[in-house]
């Protein structure tokens, strides 16, 4: 025989822990929310399934380096190679991460707590940079381990493995801040799915356009720089520069000057941390 | 000692003065803020969490100053918004530890305050389903668990009856006059409709476009015009005519005599005439004078 006391109400005298922890709560919140952890089983389909198909090549590969002693996808093209699926996971999860908050408005939920409207908005790039960039070095690093295992002949490619997930950070970041920026503007997820999309879609369609168009014209060396239109080209150039790996561009097209590609990058993180703090700013208003 | 004061705040936006010139203090307890929608109330409450800079003025919310100690306050209160504002997908436990721990409460904490709240706010098993197949009532519940999970000194509640049907509106406001009491939590409630403050405010600050129209504790508003409502079964004219005679002041409200109270003396007059008739005497109600009549008077005067 049980009985429940009304105990009444008890006051909290415990500790309280500062911004910076709840910064981070938030974000792991955030992130767990990009998987679908505690959350229905149907908000882990896609994404586990586009994890899936990520980590399907460094399966392929395994088995190719220990059955007939050859590489696969190289670790520095990997990426490239699988930009359809991390856009689609893009495309997918970066509306999980902002967009209910905006749509339902529990921002101001947020707000009224002491993280400041920037905190809430680092933490939530934060999780989707992490999100993204664990969906390209969990397979890298399967690899990697793989080929450490198998023991090709030759010395194992570890500096090409590290530059790769270096490039896979930015990349992530890159994604992370053009994505979440994109679904904030469209906050019905549907609506935001479509248009990160239709972005991806685009700037990857214009490659070849601007590409022919230029070359087409005799511009040989400015057609180049068409290469740059499309995220993943940008980040593989910056690699080229960095680390001195072939293009993995198509039919390995050469790209146009290092430098210039880190400074576009760079400008295009900038860029989409400015639309996404521009967009907050106003959200936070309301 | 004074949980919010204000010295001259003004927010002005490009085409509005949300708030006017306002200077008012409020000591703990339950508090009333009362205004028509439009009035000001939620813009005074963004301004009190530190949110919203105001134009000009001051405001000091636990002794701490609105612009310089947003953070600071923002720990020690909670706030309930008006509109929507919780996330489908998600349990009501999952939201409000999450929530928890945004206010800085470690892991078990939150669990645990989470439970406590949600189990002082009446949600029992349904805390574990999503939130989106609530019914508003639990919503408005699962907003002030939220704006309670921390244990805050002062609670904002900004329309909390909003969209509720009669008993959930008198189970909230029980509930508001639980926290203000048992808790010992100072409460800021906003409302329009005015009637139902009277009920759970120990101080009621009545505004207008922005403008302090009035600030008193809420004995001062209702002791003003009180009256007494008598309900017999028959004879409702005769009783009428014989109080008018007996030189009371008599209104009918449909199967209700509204008696104004004049002094001890009206009660006698009404148990006595009631008497003399052998009339069936079903209710005789304090009938105290609402405070949208004297929030309407003050408008007038104004």
């Amino acid at each position: 025989m049980s009985e429940i006391y009304d105990i009444g109400y008890r006051h909290y005298d415990g500790p309280r822990l500062g911004r910076a922890y709840a910064t981070r709560a938030l974000a792991v919140h955030s992130l767990r929310g990009v998987f679908g952890i505690g959350r229905p089983a149907r908000s882990k389909i896609v994404p586990f399934a586009l994890a899936a198909i990520m980590i399907m090549p460094s399966i392929v590969g395994i088995a190719m380096m220990a059955l007939v002693k050859q590489r696969g996808i190289p670790y520095s093209g990997f990426a490239v190679v699988m930009q359809a699926v991390v856009a689609i996971f893009l495309a997918a999860q970066a509306p999980t991460v902002v967009a209910p908050d905006l749509r339902y408005r529990v921002l101001p939920l947020y707000l009224s707590r002491p993280v400041s409207i920037t905190e809430y908005v680092g933490a939530k790039v934060a999780a989707m940079t992490v999100a993204v960039f664990a969906l390209i070095a969990v397979p890298l690093t399967v690899t990697y381990l793989g080929e450490l295992i198998v023991d090709m002949p030759g010395p194992p490619a570890t500096g090409e493995y590290l530059g790769a997930v270096l490039m896979a950070f930015l990349l992530a970041l890159l994604l992370a801040a053009f994505g979440l920026a994109l679904a904030s503007f469209t906050p019905r997820r549907g609506l935001g799915v479509a248009s990160v999309i239709t972005v991806y879609l685009l700037s990857s369609a214009s490659v070849p356009i601007i590409y022919g168009t230029l070359y087409s014209s005799g511009n040989e060396s400015a057609a180049a720089w068409a290469w740059l239109a499309n995220p993943f080209w940008l980040v593989d150039s910056v690699q080229h520069w960095l680390f001195g790996t072939t293009p993995h561009s198509i039919e390995g097209a050469a790209y146009p000057s290092g430098p210039a590609s880190a400074a576009v990058l760079v400008l295009l993180i900038a860029a989409g941390l400015a639309a996404l703090a521009l967009r907050y700013r106003k959200a936070a208003a309301r | 000692m004074h949980i919010l004061a204000t010295e001259g705040l003004t927010k002005r936006f490009p085409t509005v003065t949300a708030v006017d010139q306002l200077t008012v203090t409020v000591g703990s307890g339950v508090t009333g803020l009362v205004g028509a929608n439009g009035a000001g109330k939620s813009t005074l409450i963004k301004i009190l969490l530190g949110l919203l800079p105001p134009s000009g003025g001051t405001a000091r919310v636990l002794d701490l100053d609105v612009t310089a100690q947003g953070a600071q306050i923002r720990r020690l209160v909670g706030y309930m918004p008006e509109h929507e504002c919780l996330p489908p997908d998600v349990s009501a436990t999952e939201l409000v530890v999450h929530l928890a721990r945004m206010s800085g409460l470690p892991r078990t904490a939150a669990r645990e305050r989470a439970a406590d709240v949600l189990r002082h706010v009446g949600l029992a098993e349904e805390r574990y389903r999503p939130v989106g197949g609530y019914s508003t009532g639990m919503k408005q519940r699962v907003k002030l668990a939220q704006a309670l999970v921390h244990d805050p000194k002062l609670i904002f509640l900004d329309e909390p009856t909003n969209g509720l049907d009669p008993r959930g509106r008198d189970e909230m406001l029980t509930l508001i006059r639980r926290i203000g009491t048992e808790f010992g939590i100072s409460v800021l409630v906003t409302s329009h409709l005015l009637g139902e403050l009277e009920r759970i405010c120990d101080h009621v600050v009545v505004i207008d476009a922005g403008r302090l129209l009035r600030s008193s504790a809420i004995g001062e508003f209702t002791q003003a015009t009180q009256t007494v409502t008598v309900e017999v079964d028959e004879g409702l004219d005769e009783l009428a005519a014989r109080l008018t005679a007996g030189g009371q002041t008599v209104s009918r409200q449909g199967r209700l005599l509204v008696v104004k109270v004049l002094g001890p003396a009206t009660y006698d007059a009404i148990r006595d005439t009631t008497a003399e008739l052998g009339l069936c005497l079903i209710r005789l109600e304090q009938g105290r004078h609402r405070i949208e009549d004297v929030f309407r008077e003050e408008v007038a005067h104004v």
